[in-house]
């Protein structure tokens, strides 16, 4: 009896460490560690491109991070993108009037809301708008534009 | 099931009927009858190569004829649905050649897995039960063993054991003698004789020692080229009143039973000229 | 010309029949697998078999293919000057393709022949035809826990595959390369995803798993009970399920991702 109970006690150690093995990979080292399930309040704000901005991106300011990415999607009025994020509740001292840029970590890294302070004393709380938005960076048409500045000035002028 | 069996006390318990069973363009069988006794040792012998042990395969179930039928306690073996023929086996005990002992557990484990597979006894109960029929067979002392720390003529016995642990009323004992020393051949044969007389088992033993069959062996059948071709008991068959009897039990090379395998005559398959078939 | 196409065709049709009789002895067994999980001790020792006992090499394996993916792709990554992506880059190779792939090669080497061998055991030594004959049926008692245990088993190693190759990668990317520490983190936690690149690789190891314990079982099953058949049919099951292992990954990484 007794090698019997000591491979079903191997048995469920492996079982055991399996399932642990990948509980770690699935909450530490993906966007889950991420994911801050503590209250939060929305926030909407639109842009005229969110470029490559997904869900669940981070919110930062001053590159902390304060909230994520709850939605995004197209305005039928404005044909904007509205993006809605969820900022977390212990961070209810922005003012309101802040600025919202979409923005890439690093060259080819992923996009992220940056946050700027403004200096209203007013504070963002659940439902405002941010209205002053910068929208995504889109590579392309930075290197039209360069291009084009730089073949021809009446060109980039006439445009102005 | 129990009406049969005692309103036909003659009916033999297995009845094979014009049996024929083609395996690989072979004919094994051809219409092969032959009928096993209640309560007796039937031994059935015949050459190497003859089907004996298929023949137990199709008094089993686990394999079908392709024609005639096979009746065993009065029910076609073939015919019978899954659950049938399993309730069926466990009323038929199979000795292996080679003892076919389950090698993942000892020897308790093996003479209880019948059991233990079967019924809810409680483990005390399967203890008295495995420890009865180890006892029987003289090999209680060797419950702890592993088959593989086990002899030949010890694996033999313990198998019997776990053949006999429901009571079965038959067993079927495929070559039972085949690798033994005289001291495992005759304990196996003291054995066999005692499950039958003691215990009334009706016993079917497939062998081809037949000092041996001799022994114990009630009724003997023999079977050659898929037909039976002489039944009786051993001392009539060892008078050898038959060309068939006389080969194997005489032992002469030539007889019924060829020496040389069906073959063209020689001189076509050395390509002499004008012999070609 | 007729001898010539015999010996091109033959393989390919014994090829077909071998994945027809597979098909078929699946049907049988996924049959008798209900009765099959009436004999839960017999799943336990073969999740002990198959499972417990394949976690040293897995754990090895897993820790040198993390150190080496993490040499290799430091090395490429550094051309484009993106070694922050590393531990990004280290994790998505394992969890989509890496991690299953290379652990179900090592299970098909060190289970799926082990599973053959004993089998193949069974059937030479008759205890298949002795359980049918106590009226256990070995599709019930001897296949079934051994498929199923090679399908709870698979995923489950996988997930250890994969957090040791983590582990091999980090200890050579951030130690020894010298990459920080919460730069290899955050990128890969705000990269990886849980769904399309963790779970999408455990569907594959599950699939790995079943496609082969059932290689290994009918392989074992079906041999010709003397030595030769065993020792063939164990050669089988590497060769068959390596090269099934990696056709069902591209079936599943096309239909998947």
């Amino acid at each position: 009896m007794n090698p019997r109970r000591s491979y079903a006690a191997g048995t469920g150690l492996f079982i055991l460490l399996g399932f642990a093995a990948l509980a770690y990979l699935a909450t530490q080292t993906t966007s889950l560690v991420n994911f801050d399930s503590g209250p939060s309040y929305d926030v909407t704000a639109e842009f005229t491109s969110v470029g490559g901005l997904k869900d669940r991106a981070p919110v930062k300011m001053a590159g902390v991070r304060i909230g994520t990415v709850k939605s995004i999607t197209l305005d039928q009025k404005s044909l904007d993108a509205k993006v809605t994020l969820a900022i977390a509740d212990r961070y209810n001292q922005i003012p309101a009037d802040s600025y919202a840029k979409i923005m890439t970590s690093g060259l080819l890294g992923d996009q992220f809301i940056s946050l700027s302070p403004g200096g209203s004393p007013d504070n963002l709380k659940n439902g405002s708008v941010i209205a002053n938005t910068q929208s995504a960076l889109q590579l392309e048409d930075l290197i039209g534009k360069f291009l084009t500045s730089g073949g021809s000035k009446s060109a980039s002028g006439s445009s102005k | 099931m129990t009406d049969t069996s005692s309103d036909s006390a003659a009916v033999p318990l297995v009845q094979v009927r014009g049996l024929t069973t083609v395996l690989g363009g072979k004919k094994v069988f051809d219409a092969l009858d032959l009928d096993i006794a209640r309560g007796r040792v039937t031994a059935i012998m015949g050459p190497s190569g003859t089907g004996k042990t298929t023949l137990l395969k199709h008094i089993t179930g686990q394999m079908h004829g392709d024609a005639g039928q096979v009746l065993v306690d009065g029910e076609d073996v073939a015919r019978l649905p899954r659950e049938s023929l399993y309730v069926l086996r466990e009323r038929i005990g199979y000795l292996f050649q080679n003892s076919a002992l389950l090698s993942d557990y000892n020897v308790f484990e093996n003479v209880a897995f019948p059991l233990r597979q079967h019924t809810r006894l409680q483990e005390d109960l399967i203890r008295n039960v495995v420890l009865t029929k180890l006892q029987a067979v003289g090999l209680r002392g060797a419950a702890l063993l592993m088959p593989s720390e086990l002899s030949g003529g010890m694996a033999r016995r313990v198998a019997l054991a776990r053949a006999i642990v429901f009571d079965p009323m038959l067993i079927l004992y495929d070559e039972p003698f085949v690798g033994l020393d005289p001291i495992a051949l005759n304990q196996v044969l003291k054995l066999i004789r005692t499950l039958n007389r003691e215990l009334g088992i009706t016993s079917v033993l497939v062998a081809h020692e037949f000092a041996a069959v001799r022994e114990v062996a009630d009724h003997v059948h023999l079977i050659a080229n898929g037909k039976r071709v002489a039944s009786g008991t051993p001392a009539e068959l060892a008078k050898g009143d038959s060309p068939w009897t006389a080969q194997f039990f005489g032992g002469a090379l030539e007889g019924p039973v060829p020496f040389q395998y069906p073959a063209p005559p020689l001189a076509s398959a050395f390509g002499f000229p004008g012999v070609a078939p | 010309m007729k001898q010539f196409a015999a010996r091109l065709f033959d393989p390919l049709v014994d090829g077909l029949a071998d994945i027809g009789r597979t098909g078929w002895f699946l049907l049988g067994l996924l049959a008798a697998l209900p009765r099959g999980l009436t004999y839960p001790r017999e799943l336990l020792r073969q999740l002990w078999f198959v499972g417990a006992k394949s976690l040293i090499i897995i754990m090895i394996s897993g820790l040198f293919v993390g150190m080496v993916l993490s040499l290799q792709l430091y090395y490429t990554l550094s051309i484009f000057g993106g070694t922050s992506a590393l531990g990004t880059v280290i994790a998505l190779s394992l969890y989509r393709e890496l991690g299953p792939v290379v652990t179900a090669l090592l299970f098909a080497g060190r289970a799926g022949t082990a599973i053959t061998a004993e089998v193949g055991l069974m059937r030479a030594t008759d205890q298949l035809s002795a359980m049918e004959m106590m009226a256990v049926d070995p599709l019930a008692f001897v296949a079934s826990p051994r498929f199923l245990a090679g399908v709870i088993a698979m995923p489950l190693l996988v997930a250890v595959f994969n957090l040791m190759g983590i582990f091999g990668g980090h200890l050579i990317g951030v130690t020894w390369l010298g990459i920080d520490n919460g730069t290899f983190w955050s990128n890969m936690t705000s990269n990886v995803s849980v769904w399309t690149d963790v779970i999408n690789g455990e569907w594959k190891a599950l699939a790995f798993g079943a496609l082969i314990s059932l290689i290994a079982v009918y392989q074992g099953y079906t041999a010709p009970p003397t030595s030769e058949g065993v020792a063939n049919a164990t050669t089988r099951t590497v060769v068959t399920s390596s090269i099934a292992i990696l056709a069902l990954d591209f079936v599943m990484t096309a239909f998947l991702m």
